[in-house]
């Protein structure tokens, strides 16, 4: 009998804990896509991390990871220095892996507050038993950057962003 | 020699890669139900052939303004993914004619992830791919050594998938599945090789590379995407994904792969920009993955579920084997030592079986106080006491010795013999193969040419381990050097015997011989063919009799020896009394399935399982002749009612008789099969089966005439693996 409550409680439970979720969220963020062309390497699917960078290079919040078995987590070594600790919840921003000679597209949210202040985007990059990348892309998040292309230093060929 | 190297490297490599071999099968079949599980929902999109990638898109476009890119999966499932309204990625199954959402991608179920990593690292990342890789291998090498043991054991590899002789159940199957598993397995450890090659970037890397058509990258004519003439003209079934143009930059292309190709298509013209062929690595790679997952087939993923069960059912067998033939070779704990022994006993067997012979035979020599000592036929030397010499061998596929038996031709000329050795060699093998007792026939041969032995007994061949032809060789043989011996198998036997009552039978006619029904105890199974297992009172030897199943009662043909002291106790027996006895199952004597022709061939009282036989109603769909050989006209008076009845019910075709002592001139049942040369080759010719019931003599006889039939009459030797027997 109890369970059944639960069971009807349930979904109304979770609409009231999303609007609540939908007031908390600050409002003033864009939505990019973010195409990721990895470069023609054999082997398995890379995993990437994007991060967001403050002006003094400490990592400030995950934007997006591609790869999602958690047990490669602790291969990007800088990034799992940051996540590892905290373990922050990303699985609404976590995506298959890609091999090589793919493309993925994705959509990342960036805060419209941390354009132009000397915030970095940086893409880590790493494949199973090879090497590790820890700046495979990085650059400052200016409004130009956002809508042009970035070469890779190592699994990516190149990345590109795009608002919306 | 070479034998023992495959089965010892077929062993060792089970034995270093069991542990893993085991989690990968188990693994394996748990994940054998994933492709099966995702192929029953109901997302397929059936018809993709009548639908083009132009008009797919044209629906889309309506429902969704930024799409990514559209996969069609292995299980025909149409996945869209697109950037919604709300700025986010959303990706689901869709139906293409509607470019409605059908539901969700599904999610891989945690059973299914754990069991994938288990299966291709063991959780142990790199290391354990790399195990998983060796493993792979390892389980190729043991297929592959498997099959030369099969080779060998059958004799030829043309014999590979005929008829396996009767053995145990445990390696009797680890046989017979292991030729069907055989290709799947070979199947999934290539692939399973491939994929782990390709892991570890071992393999060459595709080589075809797109080459940019700087003509076509141009922005006019601008068309719409769905005018394209090369979209029209691709329907989804020759599709695998396309990914559409990243932004509007002429220079961002629409991406298709095809079944065999990968397209770039200018996003304003429609023109082809460049095109890259899959090369053969390419298809490689995706043919082993399919082939290794089962991914989108039912059928396949149920063969690899059954591959995985079967792996189980080898590692489980695989080592009852070798653990049973270690037990059955040690068995025997020698009284006296070899120069102080009067008999010696040597062994030639391959997978231990004929130890037993040779225990029930040590056993009934010790009984009578005989000095007797058992050993491996690899293990001959001199023998200082020795006087008789008794050799039991089998023979290893095509006529090659045992694995224990294999030193003996260099050792009988290493170690000469102070004593003349009274010898007699038994030969173990089965009719179905080309050389029957062949191993037995060579050292009799060899023995026969040495001056220091002289033959007690001429070389005796029994017919899958028959113990009653062994009992007929014991007689024989005891008989001619003095001696009485009773032997029997393993005394706990006793315990397994019900009560079976009787319900009718004959008067003694004169042949001394009778017929006699009983009741066998509810839910007995057992059917014409089997022998029934007598302990006549308080006496523990064994006597068997081939069972005639009529209406659900067992009807035994017995002849009255003299001083037999089972024949006696049975003739004695009236209706309503009880014996012991227990039924042991023969299945190698019942009637063929599918239905054929059959001849039946009997002597005597072997006519028994034939009577069951042409009597069952329900089972006996093959057409059936008769030939029996008898005394007299009065012998076969009593079995008349049952052939009448048999005719009857048109289950019999034919009977054919022939009488010993009837006329002037002795007729015996080989006679009649000559008279009746055509039948006899038409059954030949078409493959039917030709089962033999009776003396040891007359199944000699009968084997030479019908040896002779097919040569004068098909040109080709006697196929014996038609024939079935059941002499004694």
């Amino acid at each position: 009998m109890k369970n059944i409550v639960t069971f009807k409680i349930a979904p109304a439970l979770v609409i009231i804990i999303f609007i609540f979720w939908g007031f908390k969220k600050p409002l003033n963020t864009t939505s990019y896509k973010c195409m990721i062309q990895m470069a023609n390497y054999s082997g398995e699917g890379a995993y990437i991390v994007i991060s967001l960078l403050n002006p003094k290079g400490d990592y400030e919040k995950t934007l997006y990871v591609q790869g999602d078995d958690d047990q490669w987590y602790s291969d990007i070594t800088e990034w799992w220095k940051f996540h590892g600790k905290a373990r922050a919840d990303i699985d609404a921003i976590t995506g298959a892996t890609v091999s090589g000679g793919n493309r993925s597209i994705n959509v990342i949210q960036i805060e419209d507050n941390k354009i132009n202040k000397g915030y970095k985007i940086r893409f880590e990059s790493a494949v199973e038993d090879q090497e590790y990348y820890k700046k495979d892309v990085e650059f400052e998040l200016t409004t130009a950057a956002l809508k042009s292309e970035f070469k890779g230093t190592g699994f990516i060929r190149y990345i590109r962003m795009l608002p919306q | 020699m070479t034998i023992s190297i495959w089965r010892y490297s077929h062993l060792i490599l089970a034995i270093s890669s069991s542990i893993f071999i085991l989690i990968t099968a188990l693994t394996g079949s748990v994940l054998a139900f994933e492709p099966i599980s995702n192929k029953l929902k109901p997302y397929a999109v059936k018809n993709t052939n009548m639908l083009s990638l132009s008009k797919t898109i044209k629906t889309l476009k309506a429902e969704y303004d930024n799409i990514i890119s559209i996969d069609i999966d292995n299980n025909d499932f149409v996945v869209a993914s697109v950037v919604t309204n709300k700025g986010k990625k959303d990706t689901f199954y869709i139906n293409p004619f509607t470019g409605k959402k059908i539901t969700n991608t599904i999610e891989r179920a945690t059973i299914f992830k754990f069991a994938t990593k288990l299966h291709r690292s063991l959780f142990l990342k790199s290391t354990g791919r790399i195990i998983i890789g060796i493993v792979s291998f390892l389980l190729l090498l043991i297929a592959t050594t498997g099959v030369l043991l099969i080779i060998k054991k059958q004799g030829g590899v043309n014999r590979f998938f005929s008829k396996i002789v009767k053995e145990d159940f445990v390696p009797y199957y680890h046989t017979v599945i292991s030729r069907y598993a055989l290709i799947p397995i070979i199947i999934v450890t290539v692939t399973g090789i491939y994929l782990s090659l390709e892991k570890f970037s071992l393999l060459p890397s595709n080589n075809n590379k797109h080459v940019l058509n700087q003509v076509n990258s141009t922005k006019t004519p601008q068309l719409n995407s769905t005018a394209f003439a090369f979209f029209k003209s691709t329907t989804l079934d020759n599709l695998k994904r396309i990914e559409f143009p990243f932004s509007s930059d002429k220079d961002d292309y629409f991406t298709l792969k095809l079944k065999d190709k990968e397209v770039y298509v200018n996003q304003y013209t429609g023109n082809i920009v460049s095109e890259k062929e899959d090369n053969l690595i390419a298809l490689a790679s995706s043919f082993s993955l399919l082939l290794h997952t089962g991914e989108g087939s039912i059928l396949w993923s149920g063969v690899l579920l059954l591959t995985s069960i079967s792996i189980l059912f080898f590692l489980y067998s695989g080592f009852y084997i070798a653990l049973n033939r270690k037990n059955k070779s040690i068995k025997i704990k020698n009284k006296y030592r070899k120069d102080n022994a009067e008999y010696i006993i040597l062994v030639g067997s391959e997978s231990g079986s004929t130890f037993t012979f040779a225990t029930a035979l040590y056993k009934a020599l010790i009984s009578e106080k005989k000095s007797v000592f058992v050993s491996e036929l690899n293990n001959y030397s001199c023998y200082k006491k020795a006087k008789h010499l008794v050799i039991l061998t089998a023979t290893y596929g095509d006529g090659e010795a045992p694995t224990n038996a294999n030193k003996f031709k260099k050792l009988i000329d290493t170690f000469p013999q102070k004593n003349t050795l009274q010898y007699s060699v038994v030969g173990f093998g089965s009719l179905a193969y080309k050389g029957f007792c062949k191993y037995a026939i060579v050292i009799d041969a060899l023995l026969q040419m040495h001056k220091n032995f002289i033959p007690s007994a001429s070389l005796y061949k029994i017919n899958n381990q028959s113990f009653n032809a062994f009992k007929s060789w014991t007689d024989l043989w005891s008989k001619s050097i003095g001696l009485n011996l009773n032997i029997s198998l393993s005394r706990d036997k006793l315990k397994n015997t019900t009560q079976f009552k009787v319900v009718n039978r004959t008067i003694i006619n004169t042949d001394d011989s009778f017929l006699i029904e009983l009741k066998a105890p509810k839910k007995t199974k057992f059917f014409s063919g089997d022998l029934l297992s007598i302990y006549p009172n308080e006496d523990h030897l064994e006597r068997l009799y081939s069972i005639g199943k009529i209406n659900n009662n067992i009807i035994l043909s017995i002849k009255k020896h003299k001083y037999g002291i089972c024949s006696n106790y049975l003739s004695q027996l009236k209706i309503g009394d009880t014996l012991h006895a227990h039924i042991k199952p023969n299945n190698e004597f019942y009637l063929p399935e599918p239905a054929k022709e059959v001849i039946m061939i009997a002597n005597g009282t072997g006519i028994a399982p034939f009577l069951g036989m042409i009597n069952n109603k329900t089972t006996n769909k093959n057409k059936t002749y008769l030939f029996w050989g008898g005394r007299t006209r009065d012998s076969y008076k009593m079995y008349s009612t049952y052939i009448d009845n048999a005719f009857y019910n048109k289950k019999l075709s034919g009977l054919y008789l022939s009488f010993s002592q009837e006329n002037s001139h002795k007729k015996y049942v080989q006679h009649i099969l000559i008279e009746n040369e055509a039948l006899v080759t038409r059954v030949l010719k078409n493959k039917g089966a030709i089962m033999i019931c009776g003396s040891i003599a007359m199944q000699k006889d009968v084997l030479e005439m019908l040896e002779c039939i097919a040569i004068t009459q098909l040109n080709a030797p006697l196929n014996k693996a038609l024939i079935k027997t059941d002499c004694y």
